[in-house]
């Protein structure tokens, strides 16, 4: 408002001189980047400038009666809201600019009848405090528009369009350990990332075309020294969004006895969600909060951080607890992913926090964080050991039937071929594990095949658990009494070890001369089954003296019938035993037919003689065909194909 | 005053290791002097926090400085209590009788005592915000000439105030449960300054339907004094440190506003006067008791000596506002007075400013040693364990 309009020039050259200092003040007080400091010393100029205006006025005696003017001009303009229903600013930009200039005027006659109480008179005072109260009413109004205008247009953003919900290794094992026994279902889940995770994501929290308005309400409650009703306000409304939005992403508050005492499968979704949660509530929320708050309350020093802090604190804490209370859990090696995915998703986040918290007074909230990030990176290497100790002591009283690939080792394999997705994390974190381990994992036993990745911290420790897995594969196999069957186990878990090695991005930190040495090991066992099995089935059509040219006849019909017998006996154990892996078990039927059914073709050929019906009860055809029979996991019987 | 206590417990703490190492080398008598020690600096800390002055404003009962006192001897106590149980005694013993069952109850009383501090930390939100309302009070207040716009001004903040440190514990559960409005019912109403309901009482809550009162109640489950032999040995620091968990986390819940208190005043402590160490501890807690249960009836946001102090001079400018509405003007005599009293409030909120980020850091300490401990004693019990055969 320009105080030289409303005199009458009586006084010319004093007011030339006013009105020149008045425009050089308005001039210097349009400068953006002033000082807090400085911005109040040029109003507090304004004001009075505006006053020794009147004041010179007063002197053709037309001073105060001019001030009483002003003022009831502009208690007119605020007092006729008080009894409208009407909420200002959703009344019009004119009405609420008409109502912002009003305010400013009060506040110019307050600050300048102020500035002249040394020759205080009784009128005078009375209009000071006529002023200050309808002052008052103005600024408790401001308030109220100001909740109502972040209420009105506060804007909640769907956060399925911020980050796809299953992200990478979303469906991983949910299982427990104990439940081992079970056949594994879920196999992973694509690699559907679509939004690029690393961006920031700014909305806007409340309405971009009413951000001038809160502005100017700031600066007009900050200039008269309301600033701290106008923060409750702000903060109130906005923290209560805050917490609204956070129920509305669907998370709980939950106690730590709660979470300590949830079962695992609950335990794994909240801790799933909060990954998720905690990425868009920092990189979203928080990130679009503290620009709403610089954008309102950006030339005003560190109050918009301390808005900010206010606001987030209570949530953030609340978050933070829920990590607390999973890294106190007890570390079962299940929880070794999940675990993994909350420690990465913390670890990214702490730059965002740490620009969010910069100042000091952030700096416990920055503090809980790398606090958290710590046990989180503890509780994760604790349930790493507990995953090893679990494998190494997993044991069995029976022999697991068949001699197929055992659910331990499902488990382990399909549980560590998610590990390479968090190659990163666990190298960082196993780096300081057994620092002995160190040197062997610089040179490592496998030949010229040094590639990084199979020298790395994670590499050494994958194969330790893999190792680990076989010695206890080995300790199975020994429940076994047929030493045929331990043979057939063996091969079936190395070979399942190598497959799922091989068909994944663990190849990559085993290595290839790994890989070969597992091959030829699945092979040796094969070879061993092979001669455990036949050899003595086989020795029945041995010729024990090669020099003659056949044999008699009783020992060709006690041979044909200790074939026969043992043949029998193996088909019927063996086809109760299983090979899930078509390709190995027609590799190993092959190399059995080979060696069988040629010995039996020889043996029949050799004694074409005696090769009447009667005493050969099998014949090479049929011996072939039932080979095809065996391991396929339900016992069969030859009996009553034939007798003799 | 207080420097020379921290310094004699920080001396305490030190003499504690040193008899340890002594302890270690299978010394049962030294064992037995660490068990007294301990318990001597219980009763030595406990006494200076019962004696405290309460006249001198700045250490009275339950102010921020004594709770920030209080929880400065827990940590203390906490850590001698680490040392006697762990350090000097041969490990296999907490897997034995008694310890084998006292353990696994102390470390529930741990778990349920991390919930409380987190419950407080919330509550500590609640008191930030009655300060900035009290400052807006004191900035009011202080204009100079003081006219109605400015003790309308006051009110409005003393209305908030008022009733934001009035709201009880049951509403503070209800207004979370049902979706805050901000209705201010602009139609009919002409009052001048309409204070916006439910403006921002306590925030995000524990969890649902937990309550502070129970949880502290549960704490108090099988805390029962050791008996016979059990007296002289471990069975008795776990006892002491329960009671000393239980006592703090109880006054804390007394002393800042918490999610459900019901009850609280009725939770009994299970502490034998014979005991030495327990007298000061049984004195704060019949001396608070009685003040939660004035307070209770009338629905208090806590028993923290600057709230009070607050709600005391809040009254009195509420009248003075009141009168001044209603007068007009007022004497020079009632403008000196609300001055005075105003001044006071100022001081208060100093002190809360000073006080309340350090009181929540200090919460926030407690949580993570309780933390800490907790791991330390499951990994030793978990190393006992390991001679037996494994679960798995």
């Amino acid at each position: 408002m320009d105080g030289c309009r409303s005199g009458v020039p009586t006084y010319e050259g004093d007011l030339h001189v006013v009105a020149a200092a008045h425009h050089i003040v308005k001039a210097l007080g349009a400068t953006k980047n002033l000082s807090d400091d400085l911005r109040k010393i040029l109003i507090d100029l304004d004001s009075h400038l505006s006053m020794i205006t009147s004041n010179i006025d007063s002197k053709g005696g037309r001073g105060l009666v001019d001030v009483e003017e002003r003022l009831d001009q502009a208690e007119r303009k605020i007092m006729r809201w008080e009894t409208d229903p009407m909420m200002i600013w959703d009344s019009g930009p004119k009405e609420a600019s008409d109502y912002l200039e009003a305010v400013d005027e009060t506040g110019k006659l307050v600050d300048g009848l102020r500035g002249l109480s040394v020759h205080e008179n009784r009128k005078q005072k009375e209009i000071l405090h006529r002023a200050m109260n309808i002052f008052q009413t103005a600024m408790s109004r401001l308030e109220e528009e100001l909740i109502h205008i972040l209420v009105r247009h506060g804007q909640q953003f769907e956060p399925k369009n911020m980050y796809s919900r299953s992200i990478r290794k979303d469906i991983v094992y949910d299982e427990s350990f104990v439940s081992v026994e079970d056949e594994p279902t879920k196999e992973t889940s694509s690699q559907n990332c679509s939004n690029d995770e690393s961006g920031e994501c700014i909305v806007d929290l409340v309405h971009a075309d009413v951000i001038p308005d809160i502005k100017s309400i700031a600066k007009v409650m900050f200039t008269s020294n309301y600033g701290p009703e106008f923060c409750e306000a702000f903060i109130s409304v906005q923290k209560e969004a805050l917490e609204q939005y956070f129920s509305f992403l669907g998370t709980e508050y939950l106690s730590i006895e709660d979470v300590l005492k949830m079962e695992w499968t609950c335990l794994s979704s909240k801790m799933n969600k909060w990954t998720w949660s905690m990425k868009i509530i920092v990189r979203v929320y928080l990130a679009s909060e503290k620009q709403l708050c610089d954008q309102v309350l950006g030339g005003l020093g560190s109050v918009s951080s301390y808005c900010f802090l206010e606001i987030s604190k209570a949530t953030i804490l609340c978050l933070l607890n829920f990590g607390e209370a999973v890294a106190m859990g007890p570390h079962r090696p299940e929880k070794l992913l999940r675990l993994l995915d909350m420690y990465e998703t913390l670890a990214d986040l702490l730059r965002d926090i740490d620009t969010l918290f910069s100042e000091e007074a952030g700096s416990f909230i920055q503090l809980q964080f790398h606090e958290l990030l710590e046990r989180l990176g503890e509780s994760a290497i604790a349930a790493f050991k507990a995953f090893r100790v679990a494998i190494s002591s997993n044991g069995s009283l029976y022999p697991f039937a068949g001699g197929g690939v055992h659910p331990l080792n499902k488990y382990v394999m399909n549980y560590i071929r998610m590990f390479p997705e968090y190659w990163n994390t666990l190298n960082l974190l196993l780096k300081n594990q057994h620092p002995g381990v160190a040197d062997q994992v610089t040179k490592p036993d496998y030949g010229p095949d040094t590639s990084l990745l199979t020298s790395c911290p994670m590499a050494y420790h994958l194969r330790s658990i893999t190792s680990c897995l076989e010695s206890n594969l080995h300790k199975k196999s020994q429940l076994y009494k047929d030493e045929a069957l331990q043979h057939i186990f063996l091969m079936n878990n190395i070979h399942y070890l190598v497959q799922k090695v091989k068909g994944s991005e663990l190849r990559l930190f085993f290595g290839d001369e790994w890989i070969r040495k597992h091959n030829a090991m699945f092979q040796q066992h094969a070879m061993n089954y092979e001669r455990a099995t036949w050899s003595s089935v086989v020795s029945f059509l041995k010729d024990n003296n090669p020099g003659s040219s056949s044999m008699s006849k009783s020992t060709f019909k006690e041979r044909c019938k200790g074939f026969s017998i043992a043949f029998e006996e193996v088909y019927k154990t063996q086809t109760s035993w299983s090979i899930p892996d078509p390709q190995l078990r027609e590799d190993l039927r092959i190399s059995t037919s080979l060696k069988v059914v040629l010995a039996y073709r020889t043996f029949l050929g050799r004694n074409l003689a005696y090769t009447d019906d009667k005493c050969v009860k099998h014949t090479v055809e049929h011996v072939e065909n039932s080979l095809l029979d065996l391991f396929g996991g339900s016992s069969r019987s030859l009996r009553n194909s034939r007798r003799w | 005053m207080p420097a020379t206590d921290y310094q004699a417990s920080f001396l305490g703490r030190i003499s504690i290791r040193r008899n340890q190492v002594i302890a270690m080398d299978g010394n049962h008598e030294q064992e037995l002097q660490d068990l007294e020690l301990f318990s001597k600096h219980v009763s030595e800390r406990f006494a200076e926090l019962l004696s405290s002055p309460d006249d001198i404003p700045f250490d009275a009962l339950l102010s921020i400085s004594w709770l920030r006192k209080l929880l400065d001897f827990f940590l203390c106590c906490e850590a001698e209590f680490k040392g006697v149980l762990m350090m000097g005694n041969d490990p296999s013993q907490i897997s034995k009788p008694p310890l084998d069952r006292l353990i696994p109850e102390f470390l529930d009383r741990s778990v349920k005592a991390l919930d409380v501090c987190n419950a407080v930390t919330n509550g500590l939100e609640s008191v930030r915000h009655y300060q900035k309302l009290a400052e807006i009070v004191v900035s009011a207040l202080e204009q100079k000439p003081i006219g109605d716009g400015q003790s309308r001004r006051a009110k409005k903040a003393l209305t908030s105030l008022m009733s934001a440190m009035n709201v009880d514990d049951k509403e503070c559960s209800a207004a979370k449960a049902t979706e805050r409005s901000w209705s201010f019912s602009r139609r009919g109403v002409s009052s001048k300054d309409r204070v916006p309901e439910h403006f921002r009482s306590v925030s995000n809550q524990v969890a649902k339907n937990w309550s502070a009162a129970k949880q502290i109640q549960a704490m108090t489950n099988n805390l029962v004094p050791p008996r016979g032999a059990e007296g002289s040995g471990l069975a008795s620091p776990v006892y002491t440190m329960s009671v000393i968990m239980v006592f703090v986390m109880w006054a804390l819940v007394a002393a800042i506003p918490c999610q459900e208190r019901n009850g609280l005043s009725a939770i009994h402590f299970p502490a034998p006067k014979q005991l030495n160490w327990a007298q000061s501890i049984i004195g704060l807690h019949e001396k608070i008791g009685e003040e939660w249960k004035k307070k209770e009836k009338k629905g208090t946001a806590g028993l923290l000596d600057e709230m009070q102090k607050m709600e005391k001079l809040g009254n009195i400018l509420m009248d003075f506002t009141d009168s001044f509405q209603f007068h007009g003007d007022i004497t020079d005599q009632k403008a000196e007075e609300a001055a005075a009293r105003s001044a006071e409030l100022a001081e208060t909120c100093r002190r809360m400013e000073e006080g309340l980020l350090p009181l929540q850091i200090q919460i926030r300490e407690v949580f993570h040693r309780i933390v800490k401990t907790r791991t330390e004693l499951l990994n030793a019990l978990d190393q006992v364990g390991k001679s037996s055969p494994p679960l798995l």
